[in-house]
């Protein structure tokens, strides 16, 4: 299993090549919304795009909409929700 | 041209084995799947012709579970899926009055329901791929509406507008969706109409013919060709000049 900063870079790189946006990849914070206020400015179609490339990538299934929303908040969330699938672990724990 | 993976549904039908037999002819790296439900003679034949190109694969359109396994199946041995054709589709006609509820279930289930379903099932893919063409075949009745059509023209009506809410949904990442709506053309259905009605639906077409399902056929490979890349959301009419 990779480390936390080895996975995070994967995320944001994975958000910017398939979402295509025009900003790099350090340029993306960890805890930064990647909806709404003060966010990436994704949308619905960004979402399915991700839901999509996290499975092609990470093999992580998002079956709902309902764990849709709690895992794309931002890529923080997102890597913990790839390290608990691969290690059970979450980013909180040490 | 590249290799491409192609799914073509209702091939046993006149228009659906056209269609296949234009992707065939279009390219010897096509590869075909071929959707088939009860009658598959036809489709058989084609795929006897085209030995390694051109697959059967058993599947009831208006059932999520077949096409999940479907797709599964076709990305698992050929890797990806370029093109999805939603050709497949029934009708009941009458008038609404006496028309049974279940002849209106079981018409909106196979055209509209099924381009749902089969669209559902391919997205995943396609958008893994960032590239994808779909191709819904809706029907004229969706624009004239017809009397004694009022659940085939309202489900191939539907087809439009998911067709074109779609393309939106899609266009940026590299998928495209459009319908063709093929007026009177000479396949099974024209067949089961009576010397009357043959008579005056021709009547009604400018161009004094009833089409070939090739001319359809034709219509349904540019739209799923690369030169045909910044279409999408489109609606072609294919008939002669009724509309």
């Amino acid at each position: 299993m990779e480390d936390i900063n080895a996975i995070q870079t994967r995320v944001k790189s994975m958000i910017v090549e398939n979402l295509m946006l025009q900003i790099g990849v350090s340029e993306i914070k960890d805890d930064q919304p990647l909806f709404g206020p003060g966010s990436l400015g994704l949308d619905s179609v960004d979402a399915l795009q991700l839901v999509v490339a996290l499975d092609k990538n990470f093999g992580l299934k998002i079956p709902d909409p309902a764990a849709a929303k709690e895992i794309l908040q931002n890529v923080g969330t997102i890597v913990a929700a790839v390290r608990q699938k691969f290690t059970g672990t979450s980013l909180a724990e040490p | 041209m590249s290799p491409r993976v192609i799914l073509v549904t209702g091939a046993n039908g006149g228009l659906g084995r056209a269609i296949a037999a234009a992707f065939l002819a279009e390219s010897p790296q096509n590869l075909l799947w071929l959707g088939v439900r009860a009658n598959r003679d036809k489709a058989e034949s084609l795929s006897r012709e085209n030995p390694g190109r051109c697959r059967l694969v058993e599947l009831d359109v208006t059932r999520p579970d077949e096409w999940q396994k479907v797709v599964a199946r076709i990305v698992s041995e050929d890797k990806r899926l370029d093109v999805l054709v939603n050709n497949a589709g029934k009708h009941h006609d009458g008038l609404l009055a006496n028309l049974p509820f279940t002849a209106w279930q079981e018409v909106i289930a196979s055209n509209l329901d099924a381009t749902f379903h089969g669209c559902q099932a391919v997205l995943p893919t396609m958008i893994s791929q960032r590239n994808g063409r779909i191709i819904n075949i809706a029907s004229l009745s969706a624009l004239l509406a017809p009397a004694g059509q009022t659940n085939y023209a309202a489900a191939k009506a539907g087809v439009v507008a998911l067709t074109q809410s779609l393309a939106k949904e899609v266009a940026r990442i590299g998928i495209t969706v459009n319908a063709v709506c093929p007026g009177y053309v000479d396949t099974e259905s024209l067949a089961a109409m009576d010397g009357e009605a043959r008579k005056s639906a021709l009547g009604r077409v400018p161009m004094r013919r009833f089409g070939k399902p090739e001319e359809v056929a034709a219509a349904v490979r540019f739209l799923a060709c690369p030169d045909a890349g910044y279409i999408t959301g489109s609606i072609l009419k294919v008939d002669g000049g009724i509309l």
